[in-house]
């Protein structure tokens, strides 16, 4: 199975290489920002890094985006500082299945009718309509991660598919391109560690968590259940947030607040999201009354809390007694015959 | 079998018969699954730990290392049902056949041999803990005697006994959520959570602490003491843990004229007659006594 992999890992690298680095870069951005001190101070005061890392960005989802396509405020150069990247721009290739070109307004659209809307169902502004996340608080530019059926190791470009992709394909920057983009759409762009962590960005901020009087602070006590810990230790196939929070077949951004009577957290639903059949099929309801974000504090479960108290107290109880007795019986070691009073009979 | 003799001679030094064949392996049983148990929790306990992915890698990662903890799990489980029934069996042959032999079978008698088998707590564990404070305390240079099984040994056996009832419930309540939920609240997988993991640090680092400074790093026994391999106990370690019952056995077999003194010294009339001598003349000394 190593040589395996290792000729595969060897493979991808001498052929993925030539394939992919032809760059969007048409307007020659490159020419600047390939330098990898490019940067300065913004209006701002803070410090702006400009350098872009060609093979980082080449093995991205937006490898194929022109840099005029998120950037179409910088028609020159040199330019004038740049204005911030809007993700509903129509921006730069043609959807293939309408042949229109593509934007990301429906994920916006989705997103204005989550929980994660900035207005209410009225229309209104909610509350601190600052915490409400916007693209770039979840989404970075991620890497493609393609999936493969053929590699049990881990996953990467199969040379067995692409071999068939040849038959046809004459192009190999079109089939790395097009395999990288399906198979990573196929899985989890992330993993389950990583999700759980860009959740936390906000809701493991105590002072968010307590200005939407959340009831936890979830990737927390995510993480102290063991799918959490499973995350923490990298498996693939646990259940992250979105797992638990989205019904399987909708977009992520159309969570929905657990009140609501159509989400998969709701009380009503979420046995539904347990008993999934690659999860729990035998779940109960019962088993969906568990408390998954447990924090066993005092303030969210009195009960709990004790309970808990109770086996550290019996913890402590048992062992610090027990240890003073171990630390006297190697001091008493050392003085076998050193008692304060003698005892008149010897042996006695 | 055969009956192991009480006293085994080997090398000029004596050895006590402490723990049958059956005892053995059931302690190795034990030893080997908790060690196993250990290993594959506490890396999910404190997963956060720098060590943790190390340990959990050992055994197989994420993906391996659950199958196992499981798999010790039920080796132990499957070793306390065995305990029970060999108990059973045990008070049945031990206790309850000699007495209807002798015609005594009533429930007042098994009761009482029950509580007075040498595993049952007793005052003496109470009087041999005041002894042993005072003892360590440098009011006494006479260690408590103690009898076959000590206040030590009586807590190495129960407190694991109910460290196992707690672990292995509630351990199969989160390894049959689904079961356990028809019929109990979602909740107790949480109470379950919390007892499993507690109760496993506490048992893990009685162990470590208690059991291993006993049995291995004490001066007395370092590196290792070997009664759990070999059955027989040496006989400065039953001098010094044990006196009561060392008395009892060498009497029994009647050795009392080769009986070591509580301090581990020989005894004999001459060198008694010196220590009594000596106790004298520093009595004598000025300031001193």
């Amino acid at each position: 199975m190593f040589i395996v992999s290792f000729w595969a890992g060897f493979l991808i690298i001498t052929f993925s290489m030539p394939a992919i680095a032809d760059a969007a870069d048409i307007g020659n951005c490159l020419l600047c920002h390939k330098y990898p001190g490019l940067s300065r101070v913004d209006e701002g005061g803070n410090f702006r890094l400009l350098y872009v890392n060609e093979d980082i960005f080449n093995k991205s989802v937006h490898a194929k985006v022109k840099c005029e396509g998120c950037h179409p405020d910088i028609q020159k150069i040199p330019h004038e500082p740049a204005k911030k990247v809007d993700c509903l721009t129509q921006c730069h290739i043609i959807e293939p299945s309408s042949e229109k070109k593509f934007s990301h307004k429906d994920v916006a659209d989705f997103l204005a009718a989550s929980v994660h809307a900035k207005l209410d169902p009225k229309g209104q502004s909610k509350k601190y309509p600052e915490d409400i996340p916007t693209c770039k608080n979840c989404h970075d530019n991620p890497l493609y991660r393609p999936l493969s059926f053929f590699k049990q190791v881990r996953p990467g470009i199969s040379e067995a598919a692409i071999g068939r992709c040849r038959v046809c394909h004459k192009s190999d920057e079109f089939i790395y391109r097009f395999y990288n983009h399906v198979t990573t759409r196929l899985h989890k762009i992330r993993n389950p560690r990583n999700i759980s962590e860009v959740c936390a960005k906000c809701h493991d901020d105590p002072e968010v968590v307590a200005r939407h009087d959340l009831t936890t602070r979830a990737a927390f006590s995510y993480g102290e259940s063991f799918h959490g810990k499973a995350a923490h230790f990298l498996d693939e196939r646990i259940p992250d947030c979105l797992d638990c929070h989205v019904k399987p077949g909708e977009s992520v951004h159309q969570m929905l607040s657990h009140t609501d009577p159509n989400s998969i957290t709701h009380p009503n639903n979420k046995l539904n999201s347990c008993s999934n059949m690659d999860c729990h099929p035998r779940a109960t309801p019962k088993l969906a009354d568990y408390k998954t974000h447990a924090e066993f504090n005092l303030a969210q479960d009195p009960v709990q809390y004790y309970f808990q108290v109770f086996f550290i107290t019996l913890t402590g109880g048992t062992l610090l007694p027990l240890m003073g007795l171990m630390f006297l019986d190697l001091i008493r070691r050392l003085f076998p015959n050193a008692a304060l009073k003698r005892s008149k009979k010897i042996n006695g | 079998m055969d009956k192991l003799p009480e006293i085994k001679i080997k090398n000029g030094k004596k050895y006590f018969y402490k723990f049958t064949p059956i005892q053995r392996v059931q302690h190795i049983t034990i030893a080997i699954s908790v060690l196993v148990l250990v290993l594959t929790g506490m890396p999910l306990k404190f997963y956060d730990a720098f060590w943790a992915p190390y340990i959990y890698a050992l055994f197989g990662g994420i993906k391996i290392a659950p199958v196992v903890h499981k798999i010790a799990g039920t080796v132990l489980m499957l070793l306390f049902c065995f305990h029970l029934i060999y108990v059973v069996y045990s008070i049945f042959t031990d206790l309850i056949i000699p007495l209807n032999r002798k015609g005594l079978l009533r429930v007042g008698t098994v009761l009482k041999s029950l509580l007075t088998h040498p595993i049952m707590p007793s005052f003496k564990d109470v009087r041999d803990i005041v002894d042993l404070l005072k003892y360590l305390l440098f009011l006494t240079n006479k260690r408590p005697a103690g009898d076959k099984f000590t206040w030590k040994e009586k807590f190495d056996y129960w407190a694991p006994f109910w460290g196992i009832v707690i672990m292995v419930s509630t351990g199969m309540i989160m390894w049959q959520k689904e079961l356990a939920t028809k019929l109990l609240p979602g909740d107790v997988i949480n109470f379950a959570l919390i007892a499993h993991s507690d109760e496993a640090l506490l048992a893990a680092l009685f162990l470590i602490i208690w059991h291993f400074y006993n049995v291995h790093f004490s001066t007395s026994v370092f590196p290792m003491g070997t009664v759990f391999i070999t059955g027989y106990l040496p006989e400065h370690l039953m001098v010094e843990e044990h006196y009561e019952y060392y008395e009892k056995v060498m009497k029994a077999a009647g050795l009392e004229h080769e009986m070591l003194a509580p301090d581990g010294s020989a005894v004999n009339e001459s060198k008694q007659a010196f220590e009594a001598a000596r106790e004298e003349s520093i009595a004598d000394i000025p300031g001193v006594s």
